[in-house]
């Protein structure tokens, strides 16, 4: 029985600051539009939640949020959501709110408005109907959850549209869905063309932070996008963090709490029934 | 095993090893039809630019340009203009790929395709007799790059140089396509 082989498609655009690709097996009549459906999904994450984009509801609520209540799109809404969650389960070692220290480093853009957060995660308030605000200023940044989430959309919609099997992979975060089992080759911290490690996935997530391309010299040393938000230091190690769970955002946040919470993410790695691989060259390469 | 954090040692580097790999997603027909899916004609209209040419477009996009001959298509419904498709090429420290840009009537967005993602190390990819190897037929290149890897996860690699190259297209269009 090879019906739900019967075709397969595979897509390649740039989206969310990277290179997404959709694949797809199944009916062959339905692919092209399921892949494009799994697109437009994220592009509506993108458009939704882009740091980058002043039209974006992400950059409202940096700019209004601390003054009143805004009200956000149901998307929005639950990325905050999950973001505050996994916050207050790791006790802030996920914070969203480093924005104005990677703006520092030259690694966000800042706007006019000097960077400012005299805020923390637990700042972030979500009330009813959709409404956010912030108890004191914060710059959100939703860069470490979103990519995982607009994966997660992507496949919905490739679900929806009536694919079999599918893969999206959003620059290293992807999703595997359907009786296919993809294999899924990890990237060596050292050397990023480098392949060490294969998995085989299927109907789950996994999501890699490393520091290999952001990692920069900056007035205050080396830096890269990842932010310990407790010492406010960047993990430039060479060093990465995979974590497998059911969905991809959940695998996208996790990453940050293993590479900077260490063993101490085991719990939170229980609870989102997810389990993390870190590849370094060291023995003992992150905090106990 | 859930809830675990399993530590890999990763082994000693080998130095001078050469790692790369290569994806094909669209022929120049195949892209044609997934940025046109109504369906059209592609009359050939590729742009020769002048060196005049080729810094107009630098100074209004900010962008270097490096190719002097632009594969350019003239998308033709019902007799009337439905935009252009773009052939294009970006390099970057590790990866080289070839992209189409459509362009509607108006000259906007309508759509981007990865067509050949190629991504290297070890070598010095912005060699020109080196590059020369990836272009035109994928059987010709003399480096052997492993299609069998399918699926990456790691760090990021950002889509800048594709940013950068819709800027340039974009100038390069308002400067010789637009009507």
């Amino acid at each position: 029985m090879t019906w739900f082989s019967s075709s397969s498609l595979r897509r390649c655009r740039p989206l969310l600051g990277t290179f997404v690709e959709v694949s797809a097996w199944g009916d062959a009549t339905c692919l092209d539009r399921a892949v494009d459906a799994a697109f437009s999904a994220i592009g509506r994450v993108q458009r939704l939640m882009s740091f980058h984009d002043p039209a974006s509801e992400l950059s409202r609520l940096n700019r209004e949020a601390s003054g009143a209540p805004v009200k956000v799109n149901e998307w929005t809404y639950h990325v905050l959501s999950m973001a505050r969650e996994i916050a207050a389960a790791s006790h802030g070692v996920f914070d969203p709110t480093v924005a104005p220290t990677l703006q520092r480093w030259g690694l966000l853009p800042s706007s006019s408005k000097p960077p400012q957060s005299s805020g923390d995660w637990r700042d972030l308030e979500l009330l009813p109907n959709l409404q956010v605000r912030f108890a004191r200023s914060l710059t959100l940044e939703l860069g470490g959850i979103a990519k995982g989430f607009a994966v997660d959309c992507a496949v919905a919609a490739l679900q929806t549209g009536g694919v079999e099997s599918g893969l999206v992979n959003a620059g290293g975060d992807l999703r595997a869905f359907g009786p296919r089992t993809q294999s899924v080759q990890l990237r060596d911290p050292r050397l990023p063309g480098r392949l060490v490690k294969s998995f085989h996935l299927s109907n789950e997530a996994l999501a890699t932070s490393a520091p290999t391309y952001s990692r920069r010299e900056s007035a205050e040393g080396m830096v890269s996008h990842l932010i310990h938000p407790a010492t406010g230091s960047a993990h430039v190690a060479n060093v990465s963090a995979s974590v497998r769970a059911p969905t991809c955002m959940v695998a996208d946040a996790l990453t940050k709490v293993v590479l900077f919470g260490g063993l101490a993410a085991e719990p939170v790695l229980t609870r989102y029934a997810a389990e993390a691989f870190v590849l370094s060259a060291d023995a003992m390469p992150l905090a106990a | 095993m859930t809830g675990r954090i399993h530590h890999l040692l990763l082994p000693a580097l080998v130095a001078g090893a050469f790692h790369g790999y290569a994806t094909t997603y669209h022929t120049v027909e195949s892209a044609q039809k997934a940025c046109f899916p109504e369906g059209a004609e592609f009359a050939p209209a590729d742009v020769k630019l002048t060196r005049e040419q080729m810094k107009v477009i630098e100074k209004a996009s900010g962008v270097r340009v490096r190719l002097e001959t632009q594969r350019v298509w003239k998308v033709v419904r019902d007799g009337k203009s439905a935009g252009w498709f773009i052939v294009d090429e970006v390099l970057g420290k590790h990866e080289f790929i070839t992209w189409a840009l459509a362009l509607k009537p108006d000259g906007s967005v309508q759509s981007i395709e990865v067509m050949d993602y190629r991504e290297t190390y070890g070598y010095e990819i912005r060699n020109a007799d080196w590059r020369k190897q990836f272009l035109g037929r994928k059987n010709g290149a003399a480096l052997r790059l492993d299609d069998d890897i399918k699926n990456i996860s790691g760090a990021t690699l950002s889509c800048r140089h594709i940013t950068d190259g819709v800027k340039r297209l974009l100038a390069l269009h308002d400067l010789v396509l637009k009507q």
